[in-house]
Protein backbone atom coordinates (compact mmCIF):
# COMPACT_ATOMS: atom_id res chain seq x y z
CA UNK A 1 0.00 0.00 0.00
CA UNK A 2 2.72 2.30 1.09
CA UNK A 3 4.52 1.68 -2.08
CA UNK A 4 1.40 2.18 -3.87
CA UNK A 5 1.05 5.33 -2.67
CA UNK A 6 4.41 6.47 -3.53
CA UNK A 7 3.81 5.29 -7.40
CA UNK A 8 0.27 8.09 -7.21
CA UNK A 9 2.07 10.50 -5.81
CA UNK A 10 4.95 10.65 -8.25
CA UNK A 11 2.21 10.35 -11.10
CA UNK A 12 0.15 13.37 -9.46
CA UNK A 13 3.26 15.77 -9.23
CA UNK A 14 4.23 14.65 -12.39
CA UNK A 15 0.80 15.77 -13.95
CA UNK A 16 0.95 19.15 -12.07
CA UNK A 17 3.63 20.31 -14.19
CA UNK A 18 2.85 23.07 -16.48
CA UNK A 19 2.37 21.97 -19.62
CA UNK A 20 1.75 18.39 -18.96
CA UNK A 21 -1.96 17.26 -20.63
CA UNK A 22 -1.41 13.44 -19.23
CA UNK A 23 0.53 11.02 -17.56
CA UNK A 24 0.05 7.32 -18.18
CA UNK A 25 1.89 4.56 -16.63
CA UNK A 26 1.66 1.21 -18.89
CA UNK A 27 2.64 -1.96 -18.56
CA UNK A 28 4.67 -3.53 -21.16
CA UNK A 29 1.87 -5.44 -22.74
CA UNK A 30 0.40 -1.98 -23.53
CA UNK A 31 -2.58 -1.92 -20.29
CA UNK A 32 -2.61 1.48 -18.72
CA UNK A 33 -1.82 0.60 -14.86
CA UNK A 34 -2.42 3.99 -13.84
CA UNK A 35 -3.65 7.43 -15.55
CA UNK A 36 -3.58 11.25 -15.15
CA UNK A 37 -5.64 13.16 -17.75
CA UNK A 38 -7.90 15.80 -17.96
CA UNK A 39 -12.04 15.69 -18.75
CA UNK A 40 -12.55 14.38 -22.31
CA UNK A 41 -10.53 15.64 -25.12
CA UNK A 42 -10.34 13.61 -28.40
CA UNK A 43 -7.05 14.17 -29.23
CA UNK A 44 -5.40 12.59 -26.28
CA UNK A 45 -7.99 9.98 -26.24
CA UNK A 46 -6.93 8.53 -29.90
CA UNK A 47 -2.93 9.29 -28.63
CA UNK A 48 -3.56 6.24 -26.21
CA UNK A 49 -5.62 4.24 -28.37
CA UNK A 50 -2.24 4.35 -30.53
CA UNK A 51 -0.01 4.00 -27.67
CA UNK A 52 -1.56 0.89 -26.13
CA UNK A 53 -1.23 -0.42 -29.75
CA UNK A 54 2.31 0.36 -30.38
CA UNK A 55 3.72 0.39 -27.17
CA UNK A 56 5.54 -3.04 -27.21
CA UNK A 57 6.85 -2.23 -30.71
CA UNK A 58 8.44 1.11 -29.93
CA UNK A 59 9.81 -0.64 -26.66
CA UNK A 60 11.55 -3.37 -28.46
CA UNK A 61 13.04 -0.73 -31.16
CA UNK A 62 14.25 1.10 -28.10
CA UNK A 63 15.65 -2.04 -26.39
CA UNK A 64 17.27 -2.73 -29.89
CA UNK A 65 19.06 0.74 -29.98
CA UNK A 66 19.58 1.05 -25.97
CA UNK A 67 17.20 4.29 -25.35
CA UNK A 68 16.36 5.33 -22.42
CA UNK A 69 13.64 7.84 -23.74
CA UNK A 70 12.09 8.43 -26.99
CA UNK A 71 9.60 11.03 -27.88
CA UNK A 72 7.44 11.19 -30.45
CA UNK A 73 5.60 14.46 -32.19
CA UNK A 74 1.80 14.27 -32.74
CA UNK A 75 0.35 17.67 -33.66
CA UNK A 76 0.59 20.04 -30.87
CA UNK A 77 1.49 17.03 -28.42
CA UNK A 78 4.78 15.67 -27.45
CA UNK A 79 4.62 12.30 -26.20
CA UNK A 80 7.89 11.28 -24.49
CA UNK A 81 8.24 7.18 -23.57
CA UNK A 82 10.65 6.00 -20.84
CA UNK A 83 11.00 2.63 -19.52
CA UNK A 84 10.18 2.75 -15.95
CA UNK A 85 11.06 -1.05 -14.89
CA UNK A 86 10.96 -4.39 -16.35
CA UNK A 87 7.51 -4.46 -16.73
CA UNK A 88 6.26 -0.34 -17.05
CA UNK A 89 6.92 1.94 -19.26
CA UNK A 90 5.76 5.87 -18.14
CA UNK A 91 4.44 8.22 -21.39
CA UNK A 92 4.57 11.85 -20.52
CA UNK A 93 1.93 13.57 -22.95
CA UNK A 94 3.20 17.52 -23.20
CA UNK A 95 1.83 20.25 -24.81
CA UNK A 96 4.26 22.34 -27.19
CA UNK A 97 4.58 25.54 -24.95
CA UNK A 98 5.75 23.13 -22.04
CA UNK A 99 9.35 23.57 -20.79
CA UNK A 100 10.32 20.20 -22.31
CA UNK A 101 13.86 19.96 -20.11
CA UNK A 102 12.18 20.25 -17.15
CA UNK A 103 9.41 17.65 -18.16
CA UNK A 104 12.01 15.45 -19.59
CA UNK A 105 14.02 15.37 -16.52
CA UNK A 106 10.94 14.76 -14.09
CA UNK A 107 9.47 12.00 -16.11
CA UNK A 108 12.79 10.35 -15.75
CA UNK A 109 13.16 10.96 -12.42
CA UNK A 110 9.61 9.49 -11.89
CA UNK A 111 10.70 6.57 -13.62
CA UNK A 112 13.30 5.84 -11.31
CA UNK A 113 10.99 5.95 -8.23
CA UNK A 114 8.43 4.41 -9.82
CA UNK A 115 11.04 1.47 -10.32
CA UNK A 116 11.71 1.13 -6.53
CA UNK A 117 7.79 1.04 -6.28
CA UNK A 118 6.80 -1.99 -8.31
CA UNK A 119 10.28 -3.85 -8.15
CA UNK B 1 -22.73 -7.61 3.77
CA UNK B 2 -24.49 -6.05 0.96
CA UNK B 3 -27.93 -7.61 0.45
CA UNK B 4 -27.99 -10.10 -1.63
CA UNK B 5 -24.43 -10.07 -2.58
CA UNK B 6 -21.84 -13.04 -1.75
CA UNK B 7 -18.34 -12.29 -0.63
CA UNK B 8 -15.87 -13.39 -2.91
CA UNK B 9 -13.78 -14.45 0.04
CA UNK B 10 -10.59 -12.85 -2.25
CA UNK B 11 -9.26 -10.23 0.07
CA UNK B 12 -9.86 -6.97 -1.28
CA UNK B 13 -12.11 -7.97 -3.90
CA UNK B 14 -15.59 -7.22 -2.26
CA UNK B 15 -14.84 -3.66 -2.13
CA UNK B 16 -13.91 -3.17 -6.23
CA UNK B 17 -17.05 -5.05 -7.38
CA UNK B 18 -19.83 -3.60 -5.16
CA UNK B 19 -19.97 -6.06 -1.93
CA UNK B 20 -19.09 -9.27 -3.74
CA UNK B 21 -21.02 -11.59 -6.13
CA UNK B 22 -24.48 -11.13 -6.81
CA UNK B 23 -26.28 -13.82 -5.56
CA UNK B 24 -27.52 -16.95 -7.89
CA UNK B 25 -24.68 -15.88 -10.49
CA UNK B 26 -22.24 -17.53 -12.52
CA UNK B 27 -18.94 -16.26 -11.93
CA UNK B 28 -15.85 -16.80 -14.48
CA UNK B 29 -12.07 -16.58 -13.27
CA UNK B 30 -9.90 -17.17 -16.36
CA UNK B 31 -6.67 -17.01 -16.75
CA UNK B 32 -2.86 -18.93 -17.49
CA UNK B 33 -1.51 -21.76 -16.04
CA UNK B 34 -0.18 -20.23 -12.39
CA UNK B 35 -2.50 -17.35 -12.45
CA UNK B 36 -4.04 -18.80 -8.70
CA UNK B 37 -7.27 -19.51 -10.50
CA UNK B 38 -7.14 -22.83 -8.41
CA UNK B 39 -6.61 -20.58 -5.23
CA UNK B 40 -9.20 -18.35 -5.74
CA UNK B 41 -12.08 -21.38 -6.07
CA UNK B 42 -10.85 -22.92 -2.58
CA UNK B 43 -10.52 -19.08 -1.17
CA UNK B 44 -13.95 -18.79 -2.36
CA UNK B 45 -15.33 -22.28 -1.03
CA UNK B 46 -13.31 -21.84 2.44
CA UNK B 47 -14.90 -17.96 2.80
CA UNK B 48 -18.48 -19.56 2.87
CA UNK B 49 -17.61 -23.08 4.89
CA UNK B 50 -16.04 -21.31 7.92
CA UNK B 51 -19.21 -19.67 8.12
CA UNK B 52 -21.67 -22.35 7.66
CA UNK B 53 -22.37 -22.34 4.62
CA UNK B 54 -22.57 -25.64 2.20
CA UNK B 55 -20.21 -25.85 -0.82
CA UNK B 56 -20.12 -28.25 -4.36
CA UNK B 57 -16.63 -28.64 -5.34
CA UNK B 58 -16.92 -29.91 -9.05
CA UNK B 59 -13.26 -30.66 -10.61
CA UNK B 60 -12.25 -32.36 -13.82
CA UNK B 61 -8.50 -32.45 -13.06
CA UNK B 62 -8.23 -32.96 -9.73
CA UNK B 63 -9.12 -35.79 -7.36
CA UNK B 64 -10.21 -35.30 -3.83
CA UNK B 65 -6.69 -35.82 -2.22
CA UNK B 66 -5.15 -33.84 -4.37
CA UNK B 67 -7.38 -30.60 -3.34
CA UNK B 68 -6.74 -30.98 -0.47
CA UNK B 69 -3.42 -31.63 -0.30
CA UNK B 70 -2.79 -28.12 -2.53
CA UNK B 71 -5.04 -26.77 -0.08
CA UNK B 72 -2.82 -27.59 3.46
CA UNK B 73 0.56 -26.24 1.22
CA UNK B 74 -1.43 -23.34 1.03
CA UNK B 75 -2.15 -23.52 5.13
CA UNK B 76 -5.97 -24.03 4.92
CA UNK B 77 -6.02 -27.03 7.21
CA UNK B 78 -9.83 -27.18 7.58
CA UNK B 79 -10.75 -28.60 4.16
CA UNK B 80 -10.81 -32.45 5.35
CA UNK B 81 -13.00 -31.15 8.37
CA UNK B 82 -15.67 -29.99 6.10
CA UNK B 83 -15.90 -32.95 3.93
CA UNK B 84 -16.45 -35.33 7.19
CA UNK B 85 -18.82 -32.70 8.29
CA UNK B 86 -20.92 -33.08 5.06
CA UNK B 87 -20.36 -29.07 4.59
CA UNK B 88 -18.16 -29.86 1.45
CA UNK B 89 -19.15 -31.92 -1.61
CA UNK B 90 -16.29 -32.61 -4.09
CA UNK B 91 -17.28 -34.25 -7.39
CA UNK B 92 -14.26 -35.35 -9.31
CA UNK B 93 -15.70 -35.55 -13.20
CA UNK B 94 -14.45 -36.93 -16.13
CA UNK B 95 -15.88 -34.83 -19.24
CA UNK B 96 -16.04 -38.19 -21.39
CA UNK B 97 -19.05 -39.68 -18.61
CA UNK B 98 -21.06 -37.01 -19.11
CA UNK B 99 -23.57 -38.15 -22.20
CA UNK B 100 -25.96 -35.51 -21.76
CA UNK B 101 -23.83 -32.79 -20.62
CA UNK B 102 -26.24 -29.84 -19.93
CA UNK B 103 -28.61 -32.47 -18.24
CA UNK B 104 -26.43 -34.88 -16.49
CA UNK B 105 -24.12 -32.02 -15.22
CA UNK B 106 -26.83 -29.88 -13.26
CA UNK B 107 -28.45 -32.90 -12.37
CA UNK B 108 -24.98 -34.24 -10.77
CA UNK B 109 -24.92 -30.99 -8.75
CA UNK B 110 -28.43 -31.04 -7.77
CA UNK B 111 -28.26 -34.79 -6.21
CA UNK B 112 -25.07 -33.88 -4.54
CA UNK B 113 -26.38 -31.10 -2.17
CA UNK B 114 -29.96 -30.32 -1.88
CA UNK B 115 -29.27 -27.68 0.58
CA UNK B 116 -30.68 -24.35 -0.03
CA UNK B 117 -28.27 -21.52 -1.84
CA UNK B 118 -24.97 -23.49 -1.77
CA UNK B 119 -21.35 -21.65 -2.91
CA UNK B 120 -20.79 -23.73 -6.21
CA UNK B 121 -16.74 -24.30 -7.73
CA UNK B 122 -16.16 -25.70 -10.91
CA UNK B 123 -12.67 -26.17 -11.57
CA UNK B 124 -11.81 -26.15 -14.28
CA UNK B 125 -14.55 -25.87 -16.85
CA UNK B 126 -13.25 -27.96 -19.49
CA UNK B 127 -15.55 -27.52 -22.24
CA UNK B 128 -13.98 -28.73 -25.12
CA UNK B 129 -13.67 -32.52 -24.10
CA UNK B 130 -17.40 -32.80 -23.83
CA UNK B 131 -18.95 -29.92 -25.76
CA UNK B 132 -19.49 -30.53 -28.89
CA UNK B 133 -18.50 -27.27 -30.88
CA UNK B 134 -22.16 -26.88 -32.75
CA UNK B 135 -23.93 -28.07 -29.10
CA UNK B 136 -21.39 -25.77 -27.02
CA UNK B 137 -23.32 -22.22 -26.91
CA UNK B 138 -27.01 -23.95 -26.08
CA UNK B 139 -25.14 -26.11 -23.29
CA UNK B 140 -23.38 -24.20 -21.82
CA UNK B 141 -26.17 -21.92 -21.59
CA UNK B 142 -28.52 -24.50 -20.17
CA UNK B 143 -26.33 -25.50 -17.53
CA UNK B 144 -25.17 -22.14 -16.57
CA UNK B 145 -29.55 -21.66 -16.27
CA UNK B 146 -29.78 -24.67 -14.23
CA UNK B 147 -26.69 -23.64 -11.75
CA UNK B 148 -27.94 -20.52 -11.49
CA UNK B 149 -31.34 -22.21 -9.96
CA UNK B 150 -29.25 -23.83 -7.43
CA UNK B 151 -27.01 -21.25 -6.30
CA UNK B 152 -23.76 -19.21 -6.82
CA UNK B 153 -20.97 -20.43 -8.86
CA UNK B 154 -17.22 -19.70 -9.75
CA UNK B 155 -16.37 -21.26 -12.67
CA UNK B 156 -12.68 -21.54 -13.60
CA UNK B 157 -11.17 -21.38 -16.92
CA UNK B 158 -7.92 -22.17 -18.44
CA UNK B 159 -6.75 -19.57 -20.89
CA UNK B 160 -5.46 -21.32 -24.27
CA UNK B 161 -1.32 -21.52 -24.05
CA UNK B 162 -1.09 -19.68 -26.57
CA UNK B 163 -2.81 -16.73 -24.98
CA UNK B 164 -4.85 -16.34 -28.01
CA UNK B 165 -8.80 -16.29 -26.58
CA UNK B 166 -10.46 -14.53 -29.59
CA UNK B 167 -10.52 -17.87 -31.96
CA UNK B 168 -13.83 -18.89 -33.33
CA UNK B 169 -14.70 -22.14 -31.72
CA UNK B 170 -12.22 -22.34 -28.73
CA UNK B 171 -13.23 -19.49 -27.30
CA UNK B 172 -16.14 -19.77 -24.25
CA UNK B 173 -18.89 -17.81 -24.41
CA UNK B 174 -18.24 -15.05 -22.08
CA UNK B 175 -21.49 -13.26 -22.52
CA UNK B 176 -23.16 -16.28 -20.73
CA UNK B 177 -21.48 -15.23 -17.17
CA UNK B 178 -22.41 -12.72 -15.17
CA UNK B 179 -19.32 -11.63 -13.98
CA UNK B 180 -16.09 -12.21 -15.51
CA UNK B 181 -12.48 -11.83 -13.68
CA UNK B 182 -8.91 -12.11 -15.78
CA UNK B 183 -6.09 -13.06 -13.50
CA UNK B 184 -2.94 -12.73 -15.52
CA UNK B 185 0.88 -13.34 -15.02
CA UNK B 186 3.89 -11.77 -16.65
CA UNK B 187 6.34 -12.96 -14.89
CA UNK B 188 8.51 -10.71 -14.30
CA UNK B 189 8.79 -10.56 -10.38
CA UNK B 190 7.36 -7.01 -9.92
CA UNK B 191 3.98 -5.57 -8.97
CA UNK B 192 2.28 -5.30 -11.80
CA UNK B 193 2.74 -8.54 -13.23
CA UNK B 194 -0.12 -10.78 -10.96
CA UNK B 195 -2.70 -8.07 -11.69
CA UNK B 196 -6.49 -8.62 -11.67
CA UNK B 197 -9.52 -7.58 -14.11
CA UNK B 198 -13.05 -7.35 -13.69
CA UNK B 199 -14.17 -7.37 -17.14
CA UNK B 200 -17.29 -8.07 -16.15
CA UNK B 201 -20.05 -7.34 -13.61
CA UNK B 202 -23.58 -7.58 -14.77
CA UNK B 203 -25.92 -5.37 -13.40
CA UNK B 204 -23.41 -3.73 -10.87
CA UNK B 205 -20.88 -1.29 -10.46
CA UNK B 206 -17.20 -2.52 -10.75
CA UNK B 207 -13.81 -1.16 -10.31
CA UNK B 208 -12.02 -0.70 -13.85
CA UNK B 209 -8.66 -0.32 -13.15
CA UNK B 210 -5.80 -3.12 -13.53
CA UNK B 211 -5.18 -4.10 -9.64
CA UNK B 212 -2.05 -5.92 -8.68
CA UNK B 213 -2.17 -8.70 -6.19
CA UNK B 214 -0.26 -11.28 -4.37
CA UNK B 215 -0.35 -15.22 -3.66
CA UNK B 216 0.04 -15.41 0.40
CA UNK B 217 0.69 -19.23 1.75
CA UNK B 218 -2.21 -18.85 4.53
CA UNK B 219 -4.21 -15.90 3.19
CA UNK B 220 -4.48 -17.04 -0.35
CA UNK B 221 -5.29 -14.08 -3.24
CA UNK B 222 -4.69 -10.42 -1.85
CA UNK B 223 -5.59 -7.41 -3.90
CA UNK B 224 -3.12 -4.67 -3.70
CA UNK B 225 -5.34 -1.86 -4.56
CA UNK B 226 -4.44 1.26 -4.15
CA UNK B 227 -6.97 3.77 -1.92
CA UNK B 228 -7.25 6.03 -5.18
CA UNK B 229 -8.53 3.08 -7.06
CA UNK B 230 -10.66 2.21 -3.88
CA UNK B 231 -12.06 5.66 -3.78
CA UNK B 232 -12.95 5.36 -7.37
CA UNK B 233 -15.41 2.48 -7.04
CA UNK B 234 -17.62 4.02 -4.29
CA UNK B 235 -20.18 6.76 -5.22
CA UNK B 236 -19.92 10.57 -4.96
CA UNK B 237 -22.37 12.48 -2.66
CA UNK B 238 -20.48 15.54 -3.98
CA UNK B 239 -22.82 16.42 -6.82
CA UNK B 240 -26.40 15.17 -4.96
CA UNK B 241 -28.37 18.81 -5.56
CA UNK B 242 -27.55 18.14 -9.48
CA UNK B 243 -29.65 15.07 -9.25
CA UNK B 244 -31.98 16.60 -7.26
CA UNK B 245 -32.26 19.58 -9.48
CA UNK B 246 -33.07 16.97 -12.48
CA UNK B 247 -35.62 15.24 -10.63
CA UNK B 248 -37.33 18.16 -10.40
CA UNK B 249 -37.04 18.68 -14.21
CA UNK B 250 -39.21 15.41 -14.80
CA UNK B 251 -41.99 16.37 -12.99
CA UNK B 252 -43.31 18.26 -16.31
CA UNK B 253 -42.75 15.04 -17.68
CA UNK B 254 -45.94 13.53 -17.62
CA UNK B 255 -46.32 9.52 -17.57
CA UNK B 256 -42.57 9.43 -17.84
CA UNK B 257 -42.07 11.40 -14.65
CA UNK B 258 -42.26 8.24 -12.41
CA UNK B 259 -39.54 6.33 -14.93
CA UNK B 260 -37.63 8.97 -14.98
CA UNK B 261 -37.03 9.96 -11.29
CA UNK B 262 -36.46 6.04 -10.32
CA UNK B 263 -33.53 6.09 -13.30
CA UNK B 264 -31.85 9.23 -11.63
CA UNK B 265 -32.18 7.97 -8.54
CA UNK B 266 -30.60 4.91 -9.69
CA UNK B 267 -27.80 6.79 -11.63
CA UNK B 268 -27.52 9.06 -8.41
CA UNK B 269 -26.68 5.69 -5.90
CA UNK B 270 -24.08 4.63 -8.50
CA UNK B 271 -22.22 7.83 -9.29
CA UNK B 272 -18.53 7.43 -9.07
CA UNK B 273 -17.16 9.61 -11.60
CA UNK B 274 -15.38 12.78 -10.68
CA UNK B 275 -17.03 14.55 -13.28
CA UNK B 276 -19.76 16.88 -12.37
CA UNK B 277 -23.28 14.69 -14.17
CA UNK B 278 -25.39 17.82 -15.24
CA UNK B 279 -24.13 17.52 -18.64
CA UNK B 280 -25.39 14.06 -18.50
CA UNK B 281 -28.48 14.47 -16.78
CA UNK B 282 -29.37 17.31 -19.20
CA UNK B 283 -29.11 15.64 -22.15
CA UNK B 284 -30.89 12.96 -21.32
CA UNK B 285 -33.88 14.78 -20.13
CA UNK B 286 -33.55 16.48 -23.46
CA UNK B 287 -33.94 12.95 -25.30
CA UNK B 288 -36.50 11.83 -23.10
CA UNK B 289 -38.94 15.09 -24.47
CA UNK B 290 -38.53 13.85 -27.63
CA UNK B 291 -42.14 12.70 -28.38
CA UNK B 292 -43.16 12.64 -24.93
CA UNK B 293 -46.97 12.60 -24.55
CA UNK B 294 -47.24 11.15 -28.44
CA UNK B 295 -46.78 7.21 -27.15
CA UNK B 296 -49.88 6.28 -24.74
CA UNK B 297 -48.49 3.54 -22.36
CA UNK B 298 -50.40 0.64 -21.41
Amino acid sequence: MVKLKGLEETLDELYEIEGVEACILYRIDGVPITIRTPGYREHLLETMFWLEKQIKRVLGEMNREGLRETIFYFRNNRILIAPSSKSTVLVTIAEAEANQQLVSLETLRATKIIEECVA
Amino acid sequence: MKKGRISTGIYGLDDLMGGGFRENTINIVRGGTGVGKTTFALQYALFGLNRGEKVIYVTFEMSEEQIIRDSRDLGWVELGEHIDNKNLKIIHLFGEDLTFPSLDFAEIVRKSNPSNNPRIVIDPLTYPTFYSEKEKRKSLSTIFQELRKHGTAVIVLEEPADGNNQQDGSAMPLYLADTVIYLQNLGFGEMYDRTLRIMKNRGSKHGEGLYPYSIETGFGIVINASEKQIERVKPKTTFDDRFKKAIEQTKSMGKLKDLLEARIGVLQKNWTHDEDPSRTLALVLEEEKKGNGKVKRT
